[in-house]
């Protein structure tokens, strides 16, 4: 079933808590740089999560030269192999939301969604972040704050 | 109906179409047709050693280390040895990817290894494991770093520019661009030297470009923040590749991303 991580904008309250809690996910020793979600500050206590957004007809997929890259459809991910990938970094140019990670050494970093459990999201303390079968993810969140389905 | 060492009459599985059923090492494993012996063994969790392998390259059977004995029992008396990175999985084969003879074969692969590239830690690496630690051979008198696995120059050809190959023969068979001048394909990319497991191919990177095979590649800058991202040459083939318009390469992951949180914000504030 395709899931939906869900950022509700307005309930973000900038903590870092996802970038931190993604960090740790990824082996990457908690540095909050390396995170594959980052939080845009938008002032002291308001911010706007930055992550992947699974596009069904995504520019990195359609750009790869050795299919490195390819979209799930069953769980809805974007998925990159990192025993496929050389490098080239064309998936990063060509990605239109900034979503895909150039690190140092060449790799790129972008948001799996854990493989189906993604750790941002019962880190994230007021529901900004959900993940949600896409049915429910599209009626769209409560503005009163209540959550529609219990945190993964 | 087959009779079994245990006494027990087993149904023969029925043979699914495009599948193969083979023995590696012993265990009976099913694949897809068309699969290579490697893909299917290290699936299976059999690991062979490579150099040249790579998931998303053309194998080349370069390096020959995945050297495994097959047979098809019915056929053949004596196995063959086959590079398992080629050669497809078919029903009723028999592979034997430790055999006395695989051993011995691989163990002199690395010895001539060791005698060309010395310093090269992937070759010292699987020489060790092999229990070899010096070469028997008389060391190249001017070792080089490149164990010619060819990844270089695949990848370049997979990624479209082609811009390097590898040339001449024999002892003098090396890795370089056409004419041994600066490569007028080439992107800067750095791809190419990133891949080389050994550090091979020497690049560096400055306020002017990229510079590797002897030419410079000045950088397309992101117009937003400055940064330097990109080559220009790589942005020019990659627009004319990939039909992404060249000004969408143009700015950097991270002006983008304040960008998309841009649009978010006004969207949210719109309601």
């Amino acid at each position: 079933m395709e899931r939906i991580l869900r950022v509700s904008v307005f309930r973000c309250i900038a903590c870092g808590k996802c970038e931190l809690a993604c960090a740790f996910a990824h082996g990457r020793e908690g540095r909050p740089a390396a995170a594959r979600i980052r939080v845009l500050s938008q002032g002291p206590d308001r911010g706007i999560p930055l992550v992947c957004l699974q596009c069904h007809e995504a520019a990195c997929v359609a750009v790869c030269p050795v299919g490195a890259l390819s979209r799930d459809p069953e769980r809805g991910v974007v998925v990159l192999s990192e025993a496929r990938c050389i490098r080239c970094g064309v998936c990063v140019a060509a990605c239109p939301f900034g979503a895909m990670l150039p690190e140092e050494d060449g790799r790129v970093a972008k948001c799996d969604l854990c493989g189906g459990a993604p750790r941002c999201v019962p880190f994230c303390p007021t529901g900004a972040l959900e993940y949600l079968p896409a049915e429910a993810a599209q009626r769209g969140p409560a503005a009163d704050g209540t959550r529609d389905a219990p945190r993964a | 109906m087959t009779q079994t060492s245990d006494g027990i009459r087993h149904e023969p599985e029925p043979r699914a179409p495009g599948m193969v059923t083979l023995r590696i090492d012993g265990r009976l494993v099913r694949a897809r047709e068309g699969r290579t012996l490697l893909a299917v063994a290290r699936e299976a969790g059999i690991e062979i050693p490579t150099l040249c392998h790579h998931e998303a390259l053309e194998p080349s059977g370069g390096c020959r280390l995945c050297v495994v004995d097959v047979s098809r029992r019915e056929r053949e008396a004596e196995p063959r040895l086959v590079a398992a990175c080629l050669h497809p999985v078919e029903e009723g084969l028999d592979v034997r990817t430790a055999s006395e003879r695989v051993l011995c074969v691989r163990r002199e692969i690395l010895d001539l290894l060791l005698a060309r590239c010395p310093e090269s830690p992937p070759v010292q690496r699987l020489a060790r494991a092999h229990g070899i630690f010096e070469s028997s051979y008389r060391e190249a008198p001017d070792p080089t770093l490149c164990i010619l696995c060819g990844l270089c120059t695949r990848l370049c050809d997979a990624l479209g520019p082609a811009a390097i190959s590898l040339v001449g023969r024999g002892i003098g068979r090396e890795v370089a661009p056409p004419f041994q001048a600066p490569p007028p394909d080439c992107i800067g990319c750095l791809s190419c030297a990133l891949i080389c497991p050994t550090g091979h191919i020497l690049w560096s990177s400055s306020e002017a470009g990229n510079r590797i095979w002897g030419r410079t590649f000045p950088w397309l800058r992101c117009p937003t923040c400055g940064r330097a991202h990109l080559t220009e040459a790589a942005a020019d083939f990659w627009a004319a590749r990939t039909g992404v318009p060249r000004v969408e390469l143009e700015t950097c992951d991270a002006c983008k991303r304040a960008a998309t949180g841009a649009t978010v914000a006004r969207l949210a504030a719109a309601g």
